[in-house]
Parts: C-alpha cells; structure tokens; sequence
C-alpha cells in the first residue's frame, strides 16, 4: 500500500520490563513512514509494552529504540506529542463531566507546552479531528453519554488533534458490536490513507485487519514474525505462538482463544 | 444583620470566608475528578499536627503546618508512584499518625490553649488582620498555580497516563496537584478547623459534578456554590450564634442533598434505565 520510506521507528535489540520480569527481549524491528502495522499476539505477549515504549513510557532496560530522528533511550522526549495514542478502553468513567470537545482539546495540551492558553488555532484543529472521525455535530455532549463507538470515535478524534505522525491503537474495538467495530477498522484505514499516517494497531482480531495492514508483527516476549500478512499467517507460525489456542478453519480464518479478561 | 456587617471582625471573617470557600472549591474540582478525597482528609490532620507543635515550640504555627502538609502529601504521593502501597492505606496510616501526633503536641503543652482548638474546629470569627494577609497571600499563590496549569490540571484529572502519553509532565503536574491541596488545606485551619476543611474541599465540587457535563462550568458551579455557602454560614454562625465551621458545612451538605434530588444526570440516567 504505502510506500515504505524514512525508518519512523526502529527498535534495535531493545528489551523491557524489569530485570528478573522481561516483558520484551531483543527486539529488532524498522517500522517506515506511512506504514500500517497490526501487532498481534498472544495476552501478556508484549503488544501494550510495546505501544507503551514506542509513547515515551517506559525505557529499554538493554538495547536501544529510536523514534523519528532521535534516540529515545531517555523518557521525556519532546517527540511524544507527534505520537497519538488511543489507549484500551473501559478507564473512561461515565459520569465524567466533559464534553466532547473539551475532551479533543486535550489532544492540543501536549503539543502546545506549559504556559500557553489554547487559542482559535487550536480550537480548529479540534474541530477537523471531530470532522474527520464524523462526530462534530456531538461537540457539545457529554462524553458520558456517547455509546462505546461514539465515544472511541472521540478518543481517535483527541489523538488526531495532536497532529500527529504515528497513532497508536490499543484494541481500538474490543467491547464494540461488530458493525461498529467495522466502522472503527474503516475510519483508522481511511485516516490511514488520507492523512498518511504511520498506524500500529494491536488487536486480537487477526482477521479483521488481515486485509488492511502492510504487516503483521507476531510478539510472544520475542519478536516472532514481522512481514506481510501472507508471510505471518502461516499454520506453522502461528501454531508455535498461540499452540492449542489456534484454530485455522477451512477457509482460511484465524481464530484465537480469547482469554482477555474485561474489568 | 446590617450593624452586624459594621463590625471590623465581621469584614474580616466574611472576606476569609469567602476565600477560604472559593480557594477549596476550585482545587476541590481536581480533588474529587482526580479521586484525592481522601488525600484532603489526611493533610488537614498533619497539618492541624504541625499547628500544635507549633503552639508547643512557640514556632509560627502556619509555617509547621504547611511543612507538615507537604510532607504528607510528598510522602503519599511517593509511595503511590513506587506502587508499594495503595493510596488509601498509605493515607489511612499517615491521617492517624499525624493525629495522634497532634493529640501528643496538645498532651504535651504545660497549660491548655483554646486557640489550639479553634485550628481543629474553626473559628472564622476571630481571625486576626495578620491571619487575613496570610490566607490572602496563600490563596493567591495557588489560585495563580491553578490559572497557570489549568489546562494539565484538567487533562491529568481525566486521565494521567494519557496526559503523559501525549507529552504533558504528568508526574510534575501531579505533585503540583498534590502541594496545592497541602496549601489549600492550610490556608482554611484557621477559618473552617481541620475536621471541616475537607468537607469544603468536596462538598461544592460534588454538588456542581450533580449539575453539569462540562469541565469549565464545573469549576464555575463550584466556586460559586464555595463561596456563595461560605458567606452565608458566616452570617448565620452570627447572626444564631453558632460555631461557624459547622454552619457553613452543614448548609452546603444540604444544598448538595438538593442538587442529587434535581441533578439533571439522575434524571438522565432514570430515562435511560427505562430504554433498556
């Protein structure tokens, strides 16, 4: 799809977690400019570690990772707000008082620093994330209010306001229904494309992305697999990641054990 | 009521009053979107700790209290970071402690001290010209801090790790949250008592949280409700005379009864559970 270009990410034998619990060991992985990347992988495989490294959050324990043109080894790197993150849902309390707007606005208070006031400027750029996520006619509602797809809509919309080059997307449709769960998929691929934004997408639906990524990375702790689709799918593959998880149907659907618990 | 207001103290009490009420009420909207509640309650009886060493050293008992505060947020905040502990039992711990070494203070004075007591339950009627500087000088200071960060204050509220996520100095921001509340809590020993204070911290924000779905107009709710109850258990507090702590946080716990019985969002949420 996207032209592979400038390396955005490179983890370069990079581990994390603690010394004695290591959540990721030597990874090795270029993610390019424009690319979209599904990471998949088993629960407790690494993919929130991940996301959590490539945001600034945590820092390699050995290796060492770099995002854009700079080594992130320290945390507390000004490229964080060019990173946009939709975190796994289910922390947003209901009864929250926020709008909607207030809520995308929040995607501007990183990019814009201590001691600035948000101006029209920004105003409007909130205003387009709501646009292009469809929800700019809800600017005014309770978050609260909104239904889970509506809601994940805001959040996507917060992260667009940070004008961002990479969004990350932390199981952006676990707990929708399926239509709504599409409709997610299509606004990240139609982001995707129109703002040529480098995405990574952890999900435990392999096949729901299996026709959108340019490629898979398959984490168990290690780095099993990275390539496209085609390349990561195989029986053999996946059976060594997931084992008796791992069920490959006659035509050709993944379906993984989902052992995820919901709070 | 008007020969009342000619009064100097009156003056006096009714302006601490109501900044004592507007300063709680706006920091109390981060304590109570942030899940501090319990925080508040603490530092008010480390504080009221450090008020009593105070009158037993014969050091400024403002000054103790507001290391006293500091270090009991600072340490809490600590220890939640090192997740060694949940906040609530570190707090649970140290809100006893500081207690019982107030009540060690107070054991240990030669002579009993009743303006010891009007630090633990308030006494807004006899604040002094010099008490009034302070609460001015103190409540500006972290009203200005609040103004200044408010657009952190708020994104760490709704959520930290995302605020951090997204380049904001989330931890700094927090502990920022944290002195604030220490601040607050000593500018009010004076005017509400230590057991009250934390009463002014929620009581307003809880009620404008019943009444609104935005964040601006929470904090203006709130300050309002602040004040406006501030003001008006003063004046009932002399006017009955009666303790002024208690009139005052007593009238807002009944406006926020009022506001649970009307909150839009009960009706909302009633309609709702009919749909389903």
């Amino acid at each position: 799809m996207a032209d592979p270009q400038e390396p955005i990410i490179r983890f370069d034998h990079a581990s994390f977690g603690f010394p004695g619990l290591i959540a990721l060991d030597d990874i090795s992985l270029t993610i390019h400019e424009g690319e979209f990347v599904g990471v998949i992988g088993p629960n407790g495989s690494g993919k929130t570690t991940l996301c959590r490294a490539v945001l600034g959050l945590l820092a390699p324990i050995e290796g060492h990772l770099h995002i854009f043109d700079c080594a992130c080894d320290e945390l507390r790197c000004h490229h964080r707000a060019m990173i946009g993150y939709l975190p796994q849902k289910g922390v947003v309390d209901r009864n929250f008082p926020v709008t909607v707007l207030e809520t995308v606005m929040m995607g501007r208070y990183g990019a814009l620093g201590l001691f600035k006031r948000p101006g029209k400027h920004d105003h409007d750029i909130a205003l387009e994330a709501l646009d292009q996520v469809g929800m700019v006619t809800y600017k005014d509602s309770a978050l609260g209010q909104l239904s889970g797809g509506q809601q994940q809509r805001v959040f996507i919309a917060r992260a667009l306001a940070q004008q961002p080059k990479v969004l990350i997307l932390d199981e952006p449709t676990t707990g929708l229904d399926i239509t709504t769960q599409h409709n997610v998929i299509e606004l990240v691929q139609h982001l995707h494309a129109e703002l040529k934004l480098t995405i990574l997408l952890i999900t435990h639906d392999i096949n729901m992305i299996r026709s959108k990524v340019d490629r898979f990375v398959l984490l168990k702790t290690k780095l099993f697999a990275a390539g496209p689709p085609s390349e990561v799918l195989k029986p053999d593959i996946l059976h060594q990641v997931y084992g008796k998880d791992l069920v490959i149907t006659e035509n050709d659907l993944v379906i993984v054990e989902d052992y995820h618990h919901h709070h | 009521m008007l020969d009342l207001l000619a009064y100097d103290f009156m003056q006096r009490s009714l302006l601490a009053a109501a900044m004592v009420g507007g300063l709680c009420s706006i920091i109390g909207v981060f304590v109570v979107l942030r899940g501090l509640a319990f925080v508040g309650a603490g530092t008010s009886h480390a504080a009221f700790a450090g008020v009593a060493l105070g009158y037993l050293l014969g050091w400024p008992p403002l000054l103790l209290a507001i290391v006293f505060g500091l270090a009991t947020v600072w340490i809490t905040g600590w220890m939640e970071e090192q997740g060694r502990m949940k906040l609530d039992v570190s707090i649970g711990i140290l809100y006893t402690a500081t207690m019982a070494l107030g009540i060690l203070f107070i054991g240990l004075m030669k002579s009993y001290n009743a303006e010891v007591y009007g630090y633990l339950f308030g006494s807004v009627l006899s604040v002094t010209p010099d008490e009034l500087h302070i609460i001015g000088a103190l409540g500006i200071l972290v009203l200005g801090l609040i103004v200044v960060f408010s657009k952190e204050l708020y994104f760490i509220a709704f959520d930290q790790e995302m605020a951090e996520a997204s380049g904001v100095p989330a931890r700094q921001i927090y502990f920022l949250l944290l002195t604030l509340v220490a601040l607050t809590v000593v500018v009010s020993l004076k005017t509400v008592g230590a057991i009250l204070v934390f009463a002014m911290i929620l009581i307003p924000a809880s009620t404008a949280y019943q009444l609104t779905h935005s964040l601006r107009t929470l904090t203006l709710y709130s300050a309002m409700i602040g004040i406006s109850t501030s003001v008006a258990g003063v004046l009932i507090s002399a006017l009955w005379d009666i303790p002024s702590g208690p009139a005052i946080v007593l009238l807002a716990t009944s406006i926020f009864f009022i506001s649970v019985f009307f909150s839009p969002k009960r009706v909302k949420r009633t309609q709702m559970s009919h749909v389903h």
